[in-house]
């Protein structure tokens, strides 16, 4: 995200803040979609994604008075929101979700080849990590989604998760070594 | 620069996060330990396998509608809110209006205003014990560790 981008949003949370509510609709026009994905690639199913990326919205509205503005908007939303996903992933309810909708995260992964063999190779790979994805520890997802889907920088994804610079290179690695054997343990 | 240490920056070569220093440190030690450098290799892999993952967007109106339900959640709050006051004014003004008009009124029989008081205790404790009870099972699900 550039400064000029970062600046922008800043601001339009601080004319939310003496009034221009509407102003808040831009800022949600802007993030929806990578909010609905990262809540998508956590919880595991479109319902509860979608849901919860409003209710980070709505919750981020509520809390502006307490918005730090040395912090990029994107950031507190998705702090927000990741809080939010970890809540809802505690209610069973959600996790049972999650397993049950191996078939959505199926095909919400985009494929793109067009040759039929290779499109189904690349096709059950995309599942296989999918579904080991899915096996994670929060922990270790919430990082793999924000680097790998979200296209976070590591200066991002210490101010999201609220953690040293240093320590978001160490977790990444440690959270993609998880993800390795969870896939070496399918291959088998 | 140890194994450990190596395996951690990694990490921060496969996202360009290193500086030309670490990337050099880096190098020097992947090309003395054949360790490491297996680990480099099986991560670039899972970079791979994982960079081409996205989602497919949802349709139009999905999106349409995304404002709308944000903005009926906070119009909801709001009604909520007052709601709330509302009910909470008119609580306390009844049983403030109970209390004076009521129980501490000599001319109503002392038997009918301990029965009454008793039945409105009782009438508390149980919304009270049930709510806690629910709070409890939200928090605690009896089943949610059993696989089905």
């Amino acid at each position: 995200m550039d400064r000029k981008m970062e600046t922008t949003d800043n601001t339009l949370a601080a004319e939310c803040r003496t009034g221009n509510a509407m102003k808040f609709r831009v800022l949600v026009e802007r993030y929806k979609k990578p909010a609905y994905f990262f809540a998508l690639g956590m919880v595991g199913n479109p319902d509860d994604a979608y849901d919860l990326s409003q209710e980070a919205f709505v919750k981020a509205y509520r809390s502006l008075d307490r918005f730090d503005e040395n912090l990029s908007f994107k950031s507190w939303l998705f702090t927000i929101l990741s809080n939010l996903c970890k809540n809802a992933l505690r209610s069973a309810s959600v996790r049972k979700k999650y397993i049950a909708s191996d078939k959505t995260l199926e095909e919400a992964a985009a494929p793109s080849e067009t040759n039929p063999e290779v499109s189904y190779i690349a096709k059950e790979t995309k599942k296989m990590v999918w579904d080991a994805l899915a096996e994670l520890d929060n922990e270790a997802k919430e990082i793999i989604i924000l680097k790998h889907f979200q296209d976070m920088s590591y200066q991002e994804i210490a101010e999201v998760l609220d953690i040293p610079l240093g320590s978001v290179m160490s977790r990444l690695h440690y959270a993609r070594q998880k993800l390795k054997k969870r896939l070496e343990g399918m291959q088998r | 620069m140890n194994c450990q240490q190596a395996i951690i920056y990694i990490s921060g070569r496969l996202d360009r996060e290193l500086t030309p220093e670490q990337e050099r440190e880096l190098d020097l030690h992947l090309q003395s330990c054949p360790v490491c450098s297996k680990e480099y290799q099986e991560m670039l892999k899972i970079k791979e396998v994982t960079t081409d993952m996205r989602f497919t967007d949802l349709p139009d109106r999905f999106w349409a509608s995304y404002w709308n339900g944000i903005y009926n959640r906070l119009e909801r709050g709001i009604g909520w809110m007052l709601l709330s006051v509302g009910a909470i004014v008119l609580l306390a003004f009844g049983a403030w209006e109970l209390l004076n008009n009521f129980f501490l009124d000599e001319t109503v029989s002392f038997v009918l205003r301990l029965g009454v008081g008793a039945g409105l205790l009782g009438v508390i404790t149980s919304l009270v014990s049930v709510l806690r009870e629910r709070l409890f099972a939200r928090k605690h699900e009896r089943y949610e560790e059993v696989e089905r």
